[in-house]
C-alpha cells in the first residue's frame, strides 16, 4: 500500500486508474474472501526529516475540509533551534489530530457526540454536539477548537471522507516532501508499520499516556510537549516593557511568522 | 539551549467569560444554601438574621447560574440533548442532571419557607391579594420545608463536588489538574457568598451585630483560602505533588502570573485583617473585596488557564479577551441577578421567614408585610 503523495504517483504508472483509487481500502479486499474481514487500523508516521515547512498540508486542509478561519485541524509549526557550541536550525513539526487509543476528549463528551471509530480515527458528530467545548479543554494537544460556522467541536478526522472512498488524506495527498505517511497500522505489510519497524520512532506529550497514532521520525525530545521558548505570538498583557521605556511592538494576531 | 517558535497556531479560550459567571454563581449559590440551613431548616433561632439573607443569595444567583452556563454552549438549542444522551463517564452529563435538581429544591425550598408569609399577604385586602393566594398556593402549612431543605443541600454538595471535579480532571491544563481545585472553588464559594451577604445586609438591613457575625464568618473563610492557597505553592515549591509543581512551573515565568499571584494575595489578606480589626464597620469593602476575590479566582483559573498553550510557547489571548462580547457575558448575568434581586425584595416576605415548625401547621402566626 502506498501511504504518501509520492508512492502514489508511482503507483499511478504501475497500475490503473481504478486500482490505485481503491489502495486504500486493498487490504480490505484481499481480506474478504477470509471470514475475520480486516479491519484497518489507521495511522500517520511523520518523518520529520523530510518536512520543510511550506505549509502545503496546512492549506490542503483547510481547503478540503473548509476550515474556517483563524483555525487550524492541522499545520506545521516551525521552531529555530540553538543547541550549546552549534549552529541555529530551523525545525518543522506538523501537528494535528492524534487520533489516540485512548482519547481524553472522548469521555468528557456529555452527549456522546465525539468517539472512536473502529478503524481508529476520533471524530465528531456535529449533528450532536452540544458545543461545550469540554473535549476542546480535555485535548492535549490543542487539536480541537469551536468552529464558529457550525458552533460545534472541530478537529482532523484523517479525512475520513477520503479514506472512505479509497482515497489518502489531503495533507498527505498534498505533502511536498513526503514527510506525512499514511497507513494501515494493523497491516504488517504497510508502509507506515515498516517504517515503525525500521525507525526509531516517538510522539507527543508521552506522558499524558493517550496512546497516539501519530508517529514522529526525528522528534526532538524538547519539543515533544509543551516548548519551553520564545513565542511566536506576544500577547500584550505579556509583553514586558523595555530598559528604555518602550513596550516591545507585539505581534499581530493569528499565525505569524 | 534557546528555541524560537517562529509559526504557531494562536488558540483562542473556548470557555468564555460566561463559562466564568456560572462557576462564580453556582458556587456562590450552593454555599449560600449551605449557609441558610441552619436558620431555616434546622431551627437555630441565632442563626436566623444570617439565613435569611443567605437564602436569597441561594435562590438569585442559582437561578441566574444555569443561564449563564446555557450561554456558554455554542449550541444552546440542544440542551435537552444532556438528558437524552447522558455519557456517565462525563462530569459534564452528571452536572447536567444535578444542577436543575439543585435549583429546583433550593426554590422548593425558598417557597416552602416563605409560605406563610405568603399566605398571609394573600389574605390581607389590598390590590394584589389574588397574587399571593396563587404564590402560597392556597396554604400556609410548610412542615415539608425541612426535608425540603436537607435535600437542597444535598444537592448543594452535589453541585460543589461536581463542578470542582469537572474542572480537576482536565488533564491536559496543569493548572486545573490539582486536587485542590475543588477545595479552592469551594472555599472561595464561601468567601463570595458571605461578602454578597455583608453588601445586601449593608444595603437591606444595616444592623451591626450581623455585620459582625458575617464578618467573622468570612474572616474564617478567607483564613481557610489562605491555609489552601500556601498549602498549594508549598506543594508546588516543595515538589511533593508533581501535578502542584506542574501547574507553578506552567505560569511561574510570566511576570503577568506573578502579578495575578499578588493580587490575589492582597485581596484574600486584606478583608481578613479588616474583617477580624473592625468587624461592625466594615461590610461594605470586606464584602466588596470578597466578591472580587472569589470572582478573580475564577476568571484566574478559567481564562488564566486557557491563556496557557498545551504545546506551543509563551501565552495566549485569553487571560483578558477584548472586545464587548466577553464582557457582554458579565454584564448581562450580573443585569439578570439584580432584576432577580429586586423582584425577590418585592414579592417575598424574606425578612419574616423561618424555620417550620414540627407538623403540618404553620410554623408561625403570619404577620403583615
Amino acid at each position: 500500500m502506498d501511504t504518501n503523495r509520492r508512492g502514489f504517483l508511482g503507483a499511478m504508472g504501475r497500475v490503473t486508474i481504478g486500482a490505485a483509487a481503491s489502495m486504500a481500502g486493498a487490504g480490505q479486499s484481499a481480506q474478504a474472501a477470509t471470514d475475520q474481514p480486516h479491519i484497518p487500523h489507521w495511522g500517520m508516521v511523520v518523518d520529520l526529516r523530510k518536512c520543510i515547512g511550506c505549509q502545503a498540508c496546512t492549506v490542503a486542509c483547510i481547503m478540503e475540509n473548509d476550515v474556517p478561519e483563524d483555525s487550524f485541524r492541522t499545520h506545521v509549526s516551525v521552531y529555530e533551534v540553538l543547541k550549546e557550541g552549534g549552529d541555529p536550525a530551523m525545525v518543522m513539526l506538523p501537528r494535528l489530530c492524534n487520533h489516540c487509543d485512548d482519547p481524553p476528549c472522548v469521555p468528557v463528551c456529555p452527549v456522546e457526540a465525539t468517539f472512536k471509530l473502529e478503524t481508529g480515527e476520533v471524530v465528531v458528530d456535529n449533528t450532536k454536539c452540544v458545543g461545550c467545548a469540554y473535549c476542546v479543554q480535555a485535548c492535549p494537544y490543542d487539536a480541537r477548537f469551536i468552529n464558529h460556522e457550525t458552533q460545534t467541536a472541530d478537529k482532523c478526522t484523517f479525512c475520513f471522507h477520503r479514506t472512505s472512498a479509497g482515497l489518502l488524506p489531503a495533507c498527505v495527498e498534498t505533502c511536498v516532501g513526503g514527510a506525512r505517511n499514511f497507513g494501515d497500522l494493523n497491516d504488517p505489510e504497510s508502509e507506515v508499520s515498516r517504517m515503525l519497524r525500521e525507525n526509531e520512532v516517538s510522539v507527543l506529550r508521552p506522558e499524558m499516556h493517550t496512546n497516539p497514532n501519530v508517529y514522529y521520525i526525528g522528534l526532538d525530545a524538547v519539543l515533544d510537549g509543551r516548548v519551553a521558548g520564545e513565542a511566536a505570538y506576544r500577547p500584550p498583557l505579556t509583553v514586558e516593557p523595555e530598559p528604555h521605556g518602550l513596550a516591545a511592538e507585539p505581534q499581530p494576531h493569528g499565525e505569524d511568522a | 539551549m534557546q528555541i524560537h517558535e517562529l509559526v504557531g497556531a494562536v488558540h483562542e479560550a473556548a470557555w468564555l467569560p460566561w463559562a466564568v459567571q456560572y462557576f462564580f454563581l453556582i458556587a456562590l449559590s450552593a454555599t449560600a444554601l449551605l449557609m441558610a440551613l441552619p436558620g431555616l431548616a434546622l431551627g437555630r433561632v441565632a442563626a436566623l438574621p444570617r439565613a435569611r439573607l443567605a437564602l436569597m443569595v441561594a435562590v438569585t444567583t442559582g437561578i441566574t447560574a444555569p443561564i449563564a452556563l446555557l450561554a456558554d454552549l455554542h449550541q444552546p438549542g440542544r440542551f435537552w440533548e444532556f438528558f437524552l444522551y447522558t455519557n456517565s463517564s462525563s462530569w459534564m452529563a452528571w452536572g447536567a442532571w444535578f444542577v436543575p435538581s439543585y435549583v429546583g429544591l433550593t426554590v422548593a425550598f425558598a417557597w416552602a419557607v416563605h409560605r406563610p408569609g405568603l399566605y398571609a399577604l394573600g389574605q390581607e385586602d389590598w390590590r394584589f391579594n389574588w397574587l399571593f393566594r396563587w404564590l402560597s398556593l392556597g396554604g400556609a402549612s410548610n412542615g415539608f420545608a425541612r426535608p425540603l431543605g436537607i435535600a437542597a443541600g444535598a444537592a448543594a454538595l452535589l453541585v460543589l463536588i461536581y463542578t470542582g471535579a469537572e474542572v480537576y480532571v482536565v488533564r491536559a491544563r496543569p493548572l486545573w489538574n490539582t486536587p485542590f481545585l475543588p477545595l479552592q472553588f469551594a472555599a472561595t464559594g464561601f468567601v463570595g457568598a458571605l461578602g454578597l451577604m455583608l453588601v445586601l445586609e449593608r444595603v437591606l438591613c444595616r444592623e451591626p451585630a450581623l455585620e459582625a457575625r458575617l464578618n467573622r464568618a468570612l474572616a474564617a473563610a478567607l483564613g481557610v483560602v489562605a491555609v489552601l492557597g500556601a498549602a498549594w505553592f508549598a506543594l508546588a515549591l516543595s515538589g511533593l505533588s508533581p501535578r502542584h509543581s506542574e501547574a507553578l512551573a506552567s505560569v511561574a515565568g510570566f511576570p503577568v502570573w506573578q502579578k495575578i499571584a499578588l493580587w490575589g494575595a492582597v485581596s484574600v489578606a486584606v478583608p481578613f485583617v479588616l474583617a477580624l480589626v473592625s468587624p461592625s464597620r466594615t461590610g461594605w469593602v470586606t464584602g466588596l473585596i470578597a466578591i472580587h476575590a472569589a470572582w478573580m479566582f475564577r476568571w484566574t483559573v478559567f481564562m488564566g488557564g486557557q491563556a496557557v498553550p498545551k504545546v506551543g510557547s509563551g501565552l495566549y489571548d485569553a487571560l483578558l479577551p477584548a472586545g464587548l462580547d466577553g464582557l457582554m457575558g458579565v454584564i448581562g448575568t450580573f443585569g439578570l441577578w439584580l432584576f432577580l434581586l429586586i423582584a425577590y425584595t418585592t414579592f417575598i416576605p424574606w425578612t419574616e421567614a423561618s424555620a417550620p415548625a414540627d407538623g403540618a401547621a404553620p410554623a408561625r402566626p403570619a404577620t403583615s408585610h
